[in-house]
């Protein structure tokens, strides 16, 4: 038996005043409900208005005052709605249905027009609510519901997709009363969490698939049940995934034995293969290319082109790392943008230099860090990786302005942020003579901002606008901490461990099959090994 | 009508004409709903439902209620960058 979830946020209200339709349960704003659709209340008042031509007449009230969708409709509507006993155009105005008058509801000039005109119907011209003066309250007839919504959902296809509220289509509903078992989330329940039994050295794995199952995006895709397969055989990883996330959903709380999911990365991985520790970096870096090639578009389009895939792996992990080569001799600017799934930042104490920083720079007040104690900070990282760095004579560009070799600087921002941002800190150096591990103490702050570290930054900054004022109301490169992978132990052994939000502030230690609520303090003072962010504010597209 | 509203008025004939009403009430209800103030007002009508009994409760009921106290729920940040957005508007549309 699968699972549907469905918010409580969602409810199908019907669109007319907010009211509820339905009974009101007691419950608190996160419970999972039944859907079901209740007759709207209608009233014996409108039979008198329901004759001849009614259906087309109310539309045109609706286009033409209500939800005027085309320009013209809307300088008539700018021009005539205002009350034609008083002038003003606040106070709640209504048309009569009856006749061309238009009055305030809230001075009670249209109840005069209804008392005394004997015109027992009226519509709200703010949100196309049918009041009856009979009843005394706003009705809700069936048929002119419909003329309502359709009127409405008219109106905004001309001024292109706006936000409407979820309703359930008659398969959804049939689902739902076939699937009659309901869970209630609180804001203690556990539901999420459980544990990874290890199968020899594979907390490395262990590791992601708690920081990924507890994705929000990725998390309401799968419980959704929007990957339709088109794989023939069994190996499809995308699949598992859905099936792992049935597991983390379904309540048990014994440890699920991933031996499944660990076959088919050694099928789709095999450079992963084998019972060694493997790094889980490249873990999440393999996981995710398998899962983005098992997906086709799950809109139905395939995905052809490698670099302009629409599966929700490229929606929710995909960002694009601008570089920017620029000539010293004609300062001439050749311009590339990669595509990353993850940002990997050098640490200091690694044999790659790391430039000492003025101390509150760019961007440190802003994510809330102290330099006090001389730690390193993400926002550190962050500057290193975005500064512009000097290619040195011996690695000389050809650049195409001056048509010859010359030195040139390079540097690295953010064209686009993903939806996750993974920020991978180098803590393990291979290179010819060392294999050691960085234990470098990096602190992260719990929420990110990520506008000093974007293209568009760096352009005003080179447009003179040193001062970088923050603007409060763009929230587009604000995220969150939900995860953190951690690794202790030395390069030969060590074992993996995630920190996991689960509800707005409450975190949990996920060690293979053991988990444990953790504190705040105890995700920050971590030494941090791979960072999961996630944007604050999702727009529509 | 005294001058001032007769210039609320034609600030308002001006914002449907255009379609910047629509789009700032767009703007609103995205806001209201990412600060909570939309689940507090919800809970708030809950409340008034739960005192009026289902069955009696009117619309009139809801809004004489819960309109005050959400007048002051809506916080000064939504205030003001509504009114930076208008102020936008009209310094655009100079005409007026």
């Amino acid at each position: 038996m699968k699972l549907i979830y469905v918010s409580a946020n969602e409810r199908p209200y019907t669109d007319g005043c907010g009211i509820l339709t339905g009974s009101i349960h007691p419950e608190d704003n996160n419970k999972l409900v039944a859907v079901t659709t209740m007759s709207p209340a209608g009233c014996p008042h409108v039979n008198g208005f329901k004759v001849d031509n009614w259906k087309q007449n109310l539309r045109v009230i609706y286009q033409c005052f209500v939800w005027s969708g085309s320009a013209e409709t809307r300088k008539r509507k700018a021009k005539s709605c205002i009350c034609h006993m008083c002038g003003a155009h606040l106070n709640r105005l209504h048309s009569c249905l009856y006749c061309v008058f238009f009055a305030c509801f809230a001075k009670k000039h249209i109840h005069e027009h209804a008392k005394s005109k004997r015109h027992n119907l009226a519509i709200d011209l703010l949100y196309g609510g049918i009041y009856c003066f009979m009843c005394q309250d706003y009705i809700y007839d069936k048929d002119m519901e419909q003329i309502a919504k359709e009127e409405q959902r008219k109106a905004w296809k001309m001024q292109g997709e706006k936000y409407s509220t979820w309703e359930p289509t008659k398969r959804e509903l049939e689902l739902l009363r076939h699937n009659p078992k309901r869970r209630r989330i609180t804001s203690n329940c556990t539901i999420g969490l459980r544990g990874l039994i290890n199968l020899g050295n594979t907390c490395f794995m262990n590791c992601i698939v708690q920081a990924l199952t507890h994705t929000p995006l990725l998390r309401d895709f799968f419980l959704s049940d929007r990957h339709k397969c088109e794989m023939q055989s069994n190996s499809c990883l995308v699949c598992e995934m859905s099936q792992l996330f049935q597991e983390f959903y379904s309540g048990h709380r014994s440890p699920h034995i991933p031996f499944r999911l660990l076959h088919l990365v050694w099928t789709h991985a095999r450079h992963l293969a084998g019972y060694e520790q493997q790094d889980a970096h490249e873990f999440l870096i393999a996981a995710l290319d398998v899962l983005h090639r098992h997906c086709k578009d799950d809109n139905g389009k395939k995905a052809n082109n490698p670099n302009h895939c629409n599966c929700i792996i490229d929606q929710i992990f995909t960002g694009g790392l601008q570089s920017d080569v620029t000539c010293q001799v004609c300062h001439g600017v050749s311009t590339t943008i990669d595509p990353f799934w993850d940002i990997s930042l050098d640490l200091p104490g690694s044999s790659t230099p790391f430039w000492p920083l003025s101390p509150g720079g760019d961007g440190s007040a802003l994510n809330g860090e102290s330099h006090t104690t001389g730690a390193t900070t993400l926002t550190d990282c962050l500057r290193r990786f975005t500064r512009p760095e000097h290619l040195g004579s011996s690695a000389k560009i050809k650049c195409s302005g001056c048509h010859s070799y010359q030195e040139s600087t390079k540097q690295l921002t953010m064209k686009k942020l993903p939806i996750v941002a993974c920020f991978h800190l180098k803590r393990f150096e291979h290179s010819a003579k060392l294999r050691r591990k960085i234990t470098t103490y990096v602190s992260f702050p719990l929420e990110l901002d990520m506008t000093p570290f974007m293209a568009s930054s760096k352009e005003s900054r080179m447009n003179g606008q040193y001062q970088q004022t923050v603007d409060p109301f763009n929230n587009d490169n604000k995220y969150s901490l939900f995860a953190v992978v951690n690794h202790q132990g030395t390069l030969e052994s060590g074992h993996y461990t995630t920190f996991i939000r689960q509800h707005k502030d409450q975190w949990f230690k996920c060690d293979d099959a053991i988990i444990t609520k953790a504190s705040i303090k105890d995700v920050l003072d971590s030494e941090g090994y791979l960072l999961f962010y996630h944007k604050q504010f999702l727009e529509y597209e | 009508m005294s001058k001032d509203s007769q210039m609320r008025a034609a600030i308002n004939q001006k914002l449907i004409e255009m379609g910047e009403r629509e789009r700032l009430k767009e703007l609103l209800r995205a806001k209201l709903v990412e600060c909570g103030w939309k689940d507090q007002l919800k809970a708030q009508c809950k409340d008034v439902i739960k005192e009026k009994g289902l069955e009696h409760v009117t619309v009139e009921d809801l809004v004489t209620e819960v309109t005050p106290k959400g007048r002051a729920l809506v916080p000064d940040s939504v205030k003001k960058e509504l009114l930076q957005r208008i102020r936008a508007f009209l310094a655009q549309h100079a005409t007026l």
